[in-house]
């Protein structure tokens, strides 16, 4: 009997999928795979969805994608892929794919009220950049803004970053990666002087230890918690701890599972750290060559607007935010800090009030502030599960200390959003790699605290580049003299062009955007109005304001629908570009398809703008309040035109000829550049018809930043190379071979690690701290020399801002949920990944629920002093609330979860806390 | 219609049970064997992605799978069986008005 073509498909499909992992296969299956795939073209290709940055191999036909599969060649995920990853291929061919630039109007004219008309591609510009210097002019640099985004490639990234910080001369400039990775960021910062982690995905293979500190990695990383659970069940040793506020699919594989109260994971830190001193568990060799002792103040704030919040908060909101000014120690704090329950404490270290830097202590100090945090207290403050007996908590929190206190045994932890997404983020972070300097067990293989990343290139674009309002790339900063001197000469910019004001951060833009300090935005690669907290105050800032909204996206999101226009934007295969993974790796991938219609890509949108704006336009001298600057006068910039005349660009010059299209670069990187293209397509380099590649020459640009200092990359055409699946920065050339580095700041393995030292924190080089106490920062007297050297930070437990009392009586936590990506954009229009999870759901304890006379699928209402939205009930599925605790997933754009949570940030940050605050749960 | 190629690890010397179970289960097939590592290829055919995301779960979850992951997609076929967004979506995205419930 002859095969059906449907047995032909799966004999072939079995047999490619056979090959992908490297199992040997017949040669009529290779037949099979050959007349399947007659006609396709495949190509490498990098997952469009999390930080885990799988490989995949794109195969297409005609213009169009017709099957993807995982990478065999790539490190990452040695061909396996996710279910979100399953659908790279699918998120392109939605139905609703905007295909031309929409704008509001009114009788052929824009009007705020009015309603989308499609329009050409020249009237949107027009009325983009009409709108943009209307603003400028009215507000400087800092009355304009840009959401950029983790999601935007490297070259996006670093035009984003250029034609704002050298061409409008503005830090206004913040990625949605702000909402998620900016804590890690402030964490490596202070901790190691330089961003993102020492180890690799390698490091599981490497390890007995797992320890997932409010990351669900089943569910948001799974490739990774595949290769965690194929170590779990083949190497005896190892153990998996999940620690979390609820129970999930991580903890179907792990040996135990702590549930604990929001926050109460500062203090689980703490007890660790207590019994690593107590047990005299801590390595010391390593210790006293590779760590210092250090501590700040406490009385930091909660991230609300530093002043005025009354104009904007309701009565109801300030009773939260009156905290910004003077919060009331409770009874845990009082422990954890050494004060008095009630003590009201002013807070004096809050961003407004410019805070103290941190300073040095000594161990004596940071032993005697770890002693409140024993079992005892540690239980009262942190045990989640109120089911919980005390002695069962306390039994785990024991074990999880054995298992860091080991001294043979190889421990990694890993984080997510569970401590970005955090009140005290950044000291979340730094209590992580407290417990690891503690005992040795940093930057080596198996052995690290590494934070794990939730978008494609948080790292690669957000972090690498620089897309923050305070960074340039290269982890340089915008108020660092030096800083701006050295981009202003890679940039070719007269001096003085750099502003040294730092910008306004996601937040603060959207409250920017609430009080009239900025009037036009744009957003690229991501949904500002459905994952910034507090929505409905920006909803209003968006519609009822005289503000200019516009959105590049592929498809109607809440941000497109309360923009003023709506710009079409190509999706990841159909541009050429780069994420960089939360390992380091750099990958590339080519153009596969062309956009549909008229969508052009983001890169193509911000230079078409450059081509509208003059530098007359934005040279000119320029208020920006708050400027205060050595060598600047107080709230301006100069006048840079003289010196940019001398340097040879005309006033009428645009910013596209200057910053982006210069003769150099057409010279240096013309397009077709048939090596590297091997076929493909450039949309951008064909429509912009200046004979270009700007992919390359602003790739090759932004490698100067990072060249010579511990940021190398290698030169863009070795990515795309057949036989290079991304490579891991810093990336220095070995014998003529572009070599990357596993592991940074072990001299094994690191060429800017000190041959000999074994370890090298060389991102404090050159560094000092002042000593003082516990409380205080020094006289000055006494400096430490951190050159070499990590920080060991003690931090505090600190309460929640906002915790449930008696009308608001449950905890919100939200999140994820496996089968969507973030807002939902792309996944919602795959209709199977639709089918599979259609709506948000909230997920309550059976108690609570009969609590409140409901059952599973009744409608309710999540309400919080903030908002409130109308969402079905579930008492059973994947995640196992507590009693007290509901967790709703954010990607659903009819249940904007976002319009109840609260936009308390880490005060050193900016990040937003998405995962506690109090509502109350009630029949619709 | 999905069909997907899906790596099973199996514990070694169970393989023939996991493959007795694999075979057992609807719409998937087992394909090739490599005995020395334990590995196989299953293709499963599902209704659409909760059954297909369902099946894999239930594939995890045999005794003596270690593993069992996704490896290649085919696209293709989705189009004819899938030609619409589900009505609900649709009616939902169709428009980009600023809908009633953003301004509650």
């Amino acid at each position: 009997m002859g095969l059906t073509r449907r047995d032909f498909l799966k004999n072939s499909i079995a047999a490619s999928a056979a090959v992908t992992v490297g199992m040997p296969v017949a040669k009529q299956a290779e037949a099979a795979v050959k007349a399947t795939e007659a006609g396709w073209q495949w190509d490498k290709g990098v997952c469009r969805f999390c930080g885990t940055g799988c490989g995949i191999m794109i195969a297409t036909k005609d213009g169009k994608i017709v099957a993807t599969k995982g990478d065999p060649n790539a490190p990452v995920n040695r061909g396996l892929n996710c279910v979100k990853g399953y659908f790279n291929g699918k998120i392109m061919y939605g139905k609703d794919r905007l295909t031309q630039p929409l704008l509001r109007m009114t009788n052929g004219k824009f009007d705020k009220k009015g309603q989308f008309v499609p329009v050409t591609w020249d009237k949107a510009m027009d009325v983009m950049v009409e709108k943009f210097l209307e603003a400028y002019k009215a507000k400087g640099p800092h009355g304009v803004g840009m959401f950029g985004s983790g999601q935007q490639t490297v070259p996006e990234g670093y035009v984003s970053v250029k034609l704002w910080k050298a061409g409008f001369r503005s830090n206004n400039i913040d990625p949605n990666a702000r909402h998620c990775m900016a804590s890690a960021v402030a964490g490596f910062m202070q901790t190691f002087g330089i961003d993102e982690p020492a180890g690799n995905y390698d490091d599981i293979e490497y390890t007995d230890t797992a320890v997932l500190w409010g990351a669900n990695m089943a569910e948001m990383h799974p490739i990774l918690w595949s290769r965690i659970t194929n170590r779990r069940l083949t190497h005896k040793d190892m153990v998996v701890v999940n620690l979390s506020t609820y129970g999930n699919m991580s903890s179907d594989i792990a040996d135990i599972e702590i549930i604990f109260r929001p926050s109460g994971d500062l203090a689980i830190q703490n007890y660790i750290a207590r019994e690593i001193v107590k047990r005299n568990a801590v390595n010391w060799d390593y210790v006293n060559k590779h760590a210092v002792f250090a501590t700040g103040p406490t009385d930091i704030g909660y991230g609300f607007r530093p002043a005025k919040a009354d104009q904007f908060a309701s009565a109801r909101e300030m009773e939260v935010v009156k905290n910004e000014q003077v919060h009331v120690t409770d009874k845990y704090e009082a422990i954890a800090q050494r004060r008095k329950a009630g003590e009201a404490v002013k807070q004096a270290n809050t961003l407004g009030a410019k805070p103290a830097a941190d300073w040095a202590i000594s161990f004596d100090d940071f032993k005697a502030a770890l002693e409140p945090y024993d079992a005892d207290f540690v239980t009262s403050v942190a045990k989640g599960n109120a089911e919980e007996s005390d002695a069962d908590f306390k039994a785990k929190l024991l074990k999880l200390a054995d298992l860091y206190c080991d001294p043979k045994r190889k421990v990694v932890s890993y984080w997510t959003m569970g401590f970005n997404q955090h009140q005290r983020g950044t000291w979340a972070n730094e209590q992580a790699y407290m417990n690891h300097l503690l005992l040795g067990k940093q930057a080596m293989p198996g052995n690290g605290a590494f934070s794990l990343t939730g978008q494609p290139s948080a790292c690669g674009t957000a972090r690498e580049v620089g897309v923050f309002s305070h960074r340039l790339p290269a982890d340089m900063l915008v108020n660092v003299a030096k800083h701006r001197e050295h981009a202003e000469e890679i940039w070719k910019l007269p001096a003085k062009t750099l502003n040294p004001t730092i910008g306004s951060h996601f937040t603060k833009l959207m409250r920017d955007l609430e009080d009239g300090s900025v009037k036009w935005a744009i957003v690229q690669v991501n949904n500002p109005w459905q994952n910034t907290a507090n929505l409905n105050h920006w909803i209003h800032a968006a519609r009822d304001m005289d503000n200019f909204i516009v959105c590049c996206d592929a498809y109607p999101t809440v941000s497109a629908k309360v923009s003023d226009l709506v710009l079409p934007a190509a999706m990841i295969f159909e541009k050429w570009g780069f994420y960089g993974n939360a390992e380091r790796r750099t990958q590339a991938w080519r153009q596969q398809v062309p956009p549909p219609g008229e969508a052009k890509g983001d890169l193509w949108i911000l230079l078409e703008m450059a081509k509208r704006i003059k530098i007359k336009d934005v040279w000119g001298e320029q208020n920006v309040p708050g400027l205060k600057e050595a060598g600047f006068t107080d709230g301006k910039l100069p006048s840079v035109l003289d010196e940019a005349q001398k340097m040879g660009y005309s006033p009428e010059a645009s910013l596209y000829e200057v910053l982006f299209a210069t003769p150099a670069n057409k010279k240096d990187f013309r397009w077709p550049d048939k090596a590297v293209a091997k076929g493909h397509a450039n949309h951008i380099s064909e429509t912009l018809k200046d004979g270009w590649f700007p992919e390359k020459a602003m790739f090759e640009e932004y490698r100067k930043f990072g060249l010579g200092h511990g940021h190398d990359l290698a030169p863009f055409d070795v990515y795309y190379r057949d036989d290079v699946h991304g490579l891991r920065w810093p990336v220095v050339q070995k014998e003529g071979k572009w070599t990357e580095t596993p592991w940074r700041f072990n001299d094994q393995y690191d060429p800017y690690a000190k041959k000999g030292a074994g370890i090298d924190f060389y991102g404090n080089n050159g560094k000092s701290l002042i000593m003082g106490s516990l409380d205080a920062v020094g006289d000055g007297s006494k400096k430490v020399d951190i050159s070499g050297k990590a920080k060991i930070y003690f931090r505090p437990y600190v309460s929640p801002v906002e915790q449930p009392d008696k009308e608001f009586d449950l905890w919100l936590c939200t999140g994820r949920v496996l089968e969507h990506w973030h807002s939902g954009s792309m996944t919602r229009r795959v209709p199977e990944l639709y089918r599979a999870f259609p709506d948000a759901v909230c997920w309550i304890n059976t108690k609570d629920a009969e609590k409140r006379g409901l059952k599973r699928n009744d409608l309710v209402w999540v309400e919080s002093r903030r908002g409130k939205v109308r969402v079905r009930i579930e008492t059973g599925g994947r995640n196992r609330v507590p009693t007290g605790l509901v967790y709703v997933p954010w990607f659903d754009e009819s249940v904007l979860i976002n319009k109840v949570t609260l936009d308390s940030t880490c005060p050193i940050s900016k990040q937003t806390d998405y995962k506690k605050c109090s509502v109350k749960v009630y029949k619709a | 219609m999905n069909l997907s190629g899906i790596l099973v690890v199996a514990d070694r010397g169970r393989q023939a049970e996991v493959i007795a179970a694999l075979d057992a289960m609807a719409g998937v097939g087992v394909h090739h064997v490599d005995q020395p590592t334990g590995r196989l290829i299953a293709v499963q055919e599902a209704e659409d992605i909760n059954a297909e995301v369902e099946g894999l779960r239930r594939i995890k979850a045999l005794p003596h799978v270690i593993m069992a992951e996704m490896v290649y997609h085919y696209i293709a076929e989705d189009d004819a069986v899938y030609p619409e967004l589900p009505p609900e979506l649709a009616a939902q995205e169709t428009s980009c008005t600023v809908p009633a419930y953003l301004m509650d």
